[in-house]
């Protein structure tokens, strides 16, 4: 933050201030009007769902901001973003929507991506040669890109910071999104200049709709995401009422089994994936009698034989449910043994998929010590420790465990261990 | 000049395009997207009570039907057809033992299952982005007699709930004389019109549907 920081105030003082070219002050406060409003509809960027009230945001004002710089030069785009974005971000501060902290981070990550746009369009772009012309169309495209692409950047490194997601996952889906996201703009961006030049700062009006329109576009999109998110974390909710877990079970398998997966070298949105399977791996035992799952005592074979059935049941839960399809098979296979002998299938080694693998070992070693139902615990035998808990995976690896899952899972436990210990000497 | 009327056209069409994309496709793509999700939620119902309850597909369909005949705005009827995945949710917490008994239900268990609609909008409204549907599915069993002032959208699915449950279990015409008798009291009297007026509808085009075939088959 201090290092962006520095280089931020750099770029502005580099900049230099447009306030003294005395006839586009008016100007400049009309426009800072309207972008403040256009911030303050602005898409809030949390990576993870949990966190609602932090994260980066998604800024729409750039359209505007581009045009602004081909129309009255870079240096007064640069102060306008700057601007918006801390007047903006300072009226959410008190409605608890952000934090002061984000709201430099936020300030401070436009001003640079404000700053090589600036560089970047008057490399290209020559007054003289009029708005109307594809010269100016160019410029702007390349304006836009390079304000998404150092955002994004920039976005990436403190999102990797703050929220311990891989900065390469952050970067690949801003790049990924990033020429729908130029083809979205150009037309708002294009308009916008024109208005400037053709009517001044009041021109912006009649680029109200269609900002708006794009606006809506991006919150959709937006949404969609959320909605996978909400599905998921509802099902996973039913699944905790349906199934008297001790505290926190179904959350600490997921955190687990994302770890172990990124360890594995997974792709990070197969991370994500296993994740949300982990926490509904269990969901089809909500279809089940409760009496058979909440029974203290032993369960007799045919009980065990209904028990069994849940994890095809969840799968079958989810059949229709078409973006959640890649997480079936794992939710139908955890308890799958690499020798043969599990349920459903009797599938062996390879055959069982990485995913319901690494939540085999993370189901069974969390129910070891003590997070499972406590009938499916073993009857009269208390809760393992850590280091008992690892040694019966390490017993049960290549049998009942996949070795290699075991393996890095045991580094995983080790690793968190290491670092508990260390969180509680200091 | 030419050059710059060009530039207008396309800004002008690239922003109407923007503007459908963003009002139109979009939302209607989101909500089937919340659909398929809430789907899940049906199918779950469906299979921990054996196919007695929440078969949603079918009702989703026809209740958006009876509600575009009532002139419900699409907004309102989006919720509904959440409302139909959801609205038996409830059932998740209604003991295993009486959602599946064989025999006929004591009172006292007919008062239990008369929990899950109210069970089912707490569940609803516990998830994010949808409290606006949870009214619709606490009502989803309306009285007309008792809440008139009930959402019209809970009076279609009180109704269509019942008759699409009698016809499965006797017939269609059974289960619309049900529905004729109970008009005014226990349903809302438009919401059986349209109802009725939408089977007779569909019962003809089969029958349309199984002349052509007869008729290309001969």
């Amino acid at each position: 933050m201090v290092i962006s920081g520095v280089a931020a105030t750099g770029a502005l003082a580099l900049a230099g201030a447009p306030l003294i070219r005395e006839h586009l002050l008016g100007a400049l406060v009309m426009v800072a009007l309207l972008a403040i409003a256009a911030e303050l509809l602005l898409i809030r960027y949390p990576l993870r769902p949990e966190y609602n009230d932090r994260g980066v945001w998604l800024s729409v004002s750039t359209p505007i901001v581009i045009a602004v710089m081909l129309v009255y030069g870079a240096q007064f785009g640069v102060w306008l973003d700057a601007l918006t974005t801390l007047v903006a971000g300072a009226v959410m501060v008190p409605s608890r929507a952000t934090h002061p902290r984000w709201v430099a981070i936020n300030t401070f990550q436009s001003v640079l991506s404000a700053s090589g746009a600036g560089i970047a369009t008057t490399a290209v772009f020559n007054p003289e040669s009029g708005v109307w012309s594809l010269q100016s169309l160019g410029a702007l495209m390349l304006g836009l890109a390079t304000y998404m692409l150092i955002n994004a950047v920039l976005m990436s490194i403190t999102v990797a910071l703050a929220e311990g997601v891989r900065a390469r996952w952050v970067l690949a889906q801003t790049v990924l999104s990033l020429p729908r996201d130029v083809a979205l703009m150009t037309p708002i961006s294009f308009l916008a200049m024109a208005a400037l030049q053709a009517y001044g700062a009041v021109g912006l009006l009649g680029v109200l709709a269609p900002y708006l329109a794009l606006r809506q576009a991006f919150v959709l999109a937006r949404r969609q995401q959320e909605l996978y998110h909400q599905t998921i974390r509802s099902l996973g909710f039913l699944v905790q009422r349906a199934h008297p877990y001790t505290g926190g079970h179904l959350q600490r398998v997921s955190l687990w089994a994302r770890r172990v997966a990124e360890k594995l070298g997974l792709p990070p949105d197969r991370c994500e994936l296993v994740y949300e399977a982990a926490l509904l791996h269990d969901l089809g035992k909500t279809v089940l009698d409760e009496r058979i799952l909440n029974k203290p005592a032993r369960l007799a074979p045919e009980e065990w034989a209904e028990i069994r059935k849940h994890p095809q049941l969840g799968a079958e839960i989810l059949r229709d449910t078409p973006f959640l399809a890649p997480i079936i098979p794992w939710i139908a296979m955890h308890h799958e043994r690499p020798d043969g002998a599990g349920y459903p299938f009797g599938l062996k080694g390879e055959q069982i998929p990485v995913e319901a693998r690494v939540i085999a070992v993370v189901d069974a070693f969390d129910a070891m010590i003590g997070g499972e139902a406590p009938n499916q615990r073993r009857p009269h035998k208390r809760p393992l420790t850590l280091d008992e808990a690892i040694a019966e995976l390490e017993r049960g690896a290549g049998t009942q465990f996949d070795a290699q899952v075991v393996q890095v899972f045991t580094k995983v436990v080790q690793d968190w261990r290491r670092k508990r210990e260390a969180g509680a000497n200091t | 000049m030419q050059g710059a009327w060009w530039a207008f056209g396309i800004t002008v069409a690239s922003i109407a395009a923007l503007a459908y994309y963003a009002f139109v496709v979009l939302p209607a793509r989101i909500h089937r997207w919340r659909c398929e999700g809430l789907r899940a939620f049906a199918r779950l119902i469906e299979l921990r009570t054996q196919g007695r309850y929440a078969n949603a597909e079918s009702m989703a369909e026809l209740a958006s039907a009876v509600a575009q005949r009532l002139g419900v705005p699409l907004h309102e009827r989006r919720r509904m057809e959440l409302a139909v995945y959801l609205r038996d949710i409830g059932m998740v917490a209604i003991p295993y033992p009486v959602l599946n008994k064989q025999t006929p239900f004591t009172p006292a268990e007919r008062e239990l299952i008369a929990r899950h609609a109210e069970i089912s909008a707490s569940i609803t409204e516990q998830i994010p982005g949808l409290w606006q549907v949870a009214p619709i599915v606490r009502l989803h069993h309306v009285v007309y007699s008792e809440q008139s002032d009930a959402p019209l959208s809970a009076h279609i699915l009180s109704a269509l709930d019942d008759w699409l449950r009698i016809a499965e279990s006797a017939d269609a015409d059974t289960a619309s004389s049900v529905l004729k008798q109970g008009a005014g009291a226990r349903y809302h009297p438009m919401v059986v019109q349209a109802i009725l007026g939408e089977i007779h509808q569909r019962t003809l085009g089969n029958l349309q549907a199984l002349t052509r075939s007869a008729a290309l088959w001969l």
